[in-house]
């Protein structure tokens, strides 16, 4: 009879657990998050002999402490959950610290099977592993040597996993094979007796593992509330563990933990035969280059710069090709069907159009940069590279309170914000993490840039350059004092999680296993953030819809609208900071959907250009299919165009070269008559003004998709924290560079 | 702590590259000491100092048959032997 397993995967990070998920579950996997934390929870399902079994992939930890997030998860899981088979997944070339969380799990009574991995890598060192001594030694738990990577083994992992689930009664005894020692030894027998005397515990947690957790002081286990309430075991804890100390001069903890690298160490000298000589690994040699001393820091700013720019530019061709076909085919279609049910010309069409389709479309667009993000750090993190990028810049992230690895977030939120947030999954520890993400909504993205450079060139003419410039600079000088600020306030309490870090290997990545990490990710992105974004437009579409001074629902200017009273409302508020006009206000309200929406209402409102107008006559449908095809085709040449340029893009930093870029489909001039625009920028504010402006569009709540991923990312608490802290930000700086413009005579 | 014993202890940031030595004990507390024992640095291990990043922090050192950095002022609580 078909049955039902649930076995999970557990193992160090960089073992290649994720390759061996792929393999077991194919496409059958859901990525989400673990309840309550920002760690990862992948699962999928497989078919292995007929069975049905659900395949859970547990964070990459070191250890079953319980400190870390991905810690207590692994072991909650393995003690709580209990798996029909958890499968131990080590690196074959680096067995000793592998071992250690494997025997910790072995400890907990859990139906463990080891798989071997890395073992092609093993083979190719002259590294010897006796498996059948090594199984014995671990208690008789089934070990397979496997290759992941090339699919070697999986067969018989698939049988070790069956025989495992179906043969193991849930079996709950803590093997006691390693000895620690005569002291600790007699400690552990004396509060097991004390355990199994009380039925709560006993039937919760295999008694010896229960006393070797207490004897460790594991902050987890000693916080349950049958422990707490304990008086008579925690005197027999205390009292054990100051004999401990007194015969040993160690405490508990040390001596156990000596004790089991010590058994490691031991088994693995028994096991495992290495070639004499240790010959200089392939990765040290490469790393005898990236991490140079001299030529490790270009190298990180090259790799820097060229994931910047594949995110920022290489994507844009793309993204203009999915804004183009929802605003015309597609827009096209949903009129022609609107129509042919009565309803063209109405107030549902311009709902459609204006509201759902645009606020799809303002997502959509997201994706072809998420995708190519999705890539740069799943060819990162997969090869290696990823630790040794921390392990340059450390030092200098440091200073501002960040980890190394906070410096690709904070990078790529100067393409998009968006992306940055779900960057910061690279980083281990929960504290960097939000605070990374917090920091990186202050570096100025590229939705910001139109609005800069409308101002810049109503105001500043050639100068409006510097304009912009200045706007990168006040991001980053926000950045830097918020981290400053933050760490001494909200994360003062939390010590400054340590730096030690494992340098893994570099690793050949498999394409499967990057596909798939793409479109995880990218599908979580649709999922998650879809509502809100639609949602927000659609409230502003109504907004903008409802008449209060006159006018007819939908058709009404939108100075007489609900959006205009409203703004007119708000306005004062930024009275000091030199933009009390309705219009700014109403820009920034609508700029919260996306920050280049921004330029849109401000031409909306002064010109009086609203949303582009839907034809009357619309093109065939042959027409628009075509149009799809010819534009995706120019899309593709011009991405293709935006990898070669990448070259001219970074010699081009040198003063003094000019190497000219590529242009694939000619010349073309991009000149959008903003003429209006900007003279009646000027008649409504004065250089001054417009700086501060600036600056306010700048640092204020990101727009909605940042909100979105942020809410799904770290919940809503954090989030509205930012978006508060963000327009506190923005509107002090705004008024302070106002009024210290017009104290200097500036105004 | 007196000079005395800061010059009778040798800690693990005061090797040179290629240098090995012998961890004589873990200082630090709480979390962060079970950590560095957790990832192997315990009392009897070899551990050699590969080198330093380029901006001269952190530290890459080998212990265990694998590479791990460390920031100075992680390396400084642990007392080696060389
Ligand atoms: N040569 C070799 N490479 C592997 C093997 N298994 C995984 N890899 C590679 O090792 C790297 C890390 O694997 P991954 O599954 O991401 O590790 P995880 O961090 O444990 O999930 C990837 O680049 C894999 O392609 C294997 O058995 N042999």
């Amino acid at each position: 009879m078909a049955k039902h397993y649930t076995i999970a995967l557990a193992g160090n990070p960089n073992a290649g657990k994720s390759t061996i998920f792929n393999a077991l579950t194919g496409a059958h996997q859901h990525v989400g998050n673990w309840p309550g934390k920002t760690v990862e929870k992948k699962e999928g399902t497989a078919h292995i002999g007929g069975h049905d079994v659900v395949v859970v992939d547990l964070p990459g930890a070191y250890s079953l402490t319980a400190y870390s997030a991905e810690e207590a998860i692994s072991r909650d899981f393995i003690v709580h959950q209990h798996p029909d088979a958890v499968v131990a997944v080590v690196d074959a070339t680096n067995l000793e610290r592998n071992l250690y969380m494997v025997v910790q799990m072995i400890e907990t009574g859990a139906p463990v099977v080891l798989a071997l991995n890395m073992i092609d890598l093993a083979e190719a060192q002259g590294i010897r592993i006796d498996r059948k001594a090594l199984s014995t030694g671990l208690g008789g738990i089934p070990v397979v040597p496997t290759a992941a990577r090339q699919g070697t083994g999986m067969d018989a992992l698939r049988r070790a996993i069956l025989q495992v689930s179906s043969t193991a009664p849930n079996h709950r005894g803590s093997p006691a094979w390693i000895d620690y020692g005569p002291e600790v030894e007699a400690a552990i027998k004396t509060l097991e007796t004390l355990i199994r005397q009380r039925p709560a515990l006993r039937e919760a947690y295999p008694p010896r593992w229960l006393a070797i957790k207490l004897l460790e002081g594991d902050a987890d286990i000693l916080a349950l509330p049958d422990v707490v309430q304990d008086q008579a075991l925690l005197e027999a804890l205390d009292e054990a563990a100051g004999r401990i100390k007194a015969a040993a001069g160690e405490d508990p903890e040390t001596l156990i933990v000596d004790r089991r690298y010590a058994f490691i160490s031991d088994l693995v000298r028994r096991t495992v035969s290495r070639p004499s000589v240790e010959a200089i690994t392939l990765s040290e040699r490469i790393d005898s280059v990236l991490t140079n001393r001299w030529l490790g820091v270009p190298i990180f700013l090259l790799m820097m710069w060229t994931v910047f720019q594949m995110v920022a530019n290489v994507s844009a061709p793309l993204l203009d090709w999915v804004d183009g076909v929802i605003s015309g085919p597609i827009t096209h279609w949903v009129v022609a069907l609107l129509r042919l049910v009565g309803l063209g010309g109405t107030w549902v069409e311009s709902l459609m159009v204006n509201g759902i389709i645009s606020g799809v479309g303002s997502m959509l667009v997201f994706i072809p940069v998420l995708v190519i993000l999705f890539l740069a750090i799943a060819l990162l993190e997969d090869t290696g590279y990823m630790a040794r990028a921390a392990f340059v810049m450390d030092r200098f992230m440091h200073l501002v309170g960040l980890h190394g690895k906070s410096f690709l977030p904070l990078l790529v939120g100067f393409g998009c914000n968006v992306p940055a947030i779900y960057a910061t999954r690279t980083l281990e520890s929960e504290a960097d993490r939000r605070l990374t993400a917090f920091l990186s909504t202050f570096m100025s993205c590229g939705a910001r840039l139109p609005v800069y450079v409308i101002f810049g060139s109503a105001f500043f003419g050639a100068a409006a350059g510097n304009l912009v410039f200045a706007m990168y600079m006040v991001g980053i000088g926000v950045a830097i004092l918020t981290g400053f600020l933050l760490r001494r306030t909200v994360f003062r309490n939390k010590p400054t999680p340590p730096f030690m870090m494992e340098l893994p290997p570099y690793r050949l990545p498999t394409l499967k296993g990057i596909w798939l990490h793409i479109w995880e990710r990218t599908a979580k992105f649709v999922e998650g953030v879809t509502t809100t974004i639609l949602l927000m437009s659609v409230i502003i579409w109504v907004l903008l819809a409802i008449p209060v001074r006159g006018g007819t629902f939908d058709t009404v200017p939108p100075g007489d609208s609900l959006f205009g009273e409203l703004s007119r409302v708000l306005s004062p508020i930024f009275a000091p900071a030199g933009f009390g006009q309705w219009q700014a206000t109403g820009a920034l309200v609508s700029g919260v959907v996306a920050k280049e929406v921004v330029v849109t209402t401000l031409s909306q409102v002064y010109v009086g250009t609203a949303h582009a107008p839907i034809p009357e006559a619309l093109p065939p449908l042959r027409e628009d299919l075509a149009d799809i095809v010819r534009s995706a085709g120019e899309a593709l040449i011009l991405t293709g165009q935006e990898i070669v340029n990448i070259v001219p893009r970074t010699v081009n930093i040198l003063p003094g070269v000019q190497m000219p870029e590529a242009h694939f489909l000619g010349e073309e001039g991009e000149s959008e008559d903003s003429t209006a625009l900007e003279s009646a920028l000027r008649r409504s504010f004065t250089p001054l003004s417009a700086v501060a402006f600036n600056v306010f569009v700048l640092l204020y709540i990101p727009c909605v998709s940042t909100v979105a991923a942020m809410r799904q990312e770290f919940g809503p608490r954090w989030t509205f924290f930012q978006a508060g802290y963000s327009l506190l930000v923005a509107w002090i700086v705004a008024v302070t560079i106002y009024q210290g413009g017009l104290l200097l005579g500036l105004g | 702590m007196t000079t005395a014993t800061l010059t009778a202890f040798r800690t693990l940031d005061q090797l040179l590259p290629g240098q090995r030595a012998i961890i004589q004990k873990v200082g630090g507390r709480g979390a962060f000491r079970r950590r560095m024992m957790d990832m192997g640095l315990v009392t009897g291990a070899e551990i050699e100092m590969v080198k330093a990043a380029p901006l001269g922090d952190p530290i890459e050192y080998k212990i265990k048959g694998y590479h791990l950095s460390l920031r100075r002022a992680e390396a400084r609580v642990i007392v080696v032997d060389f």
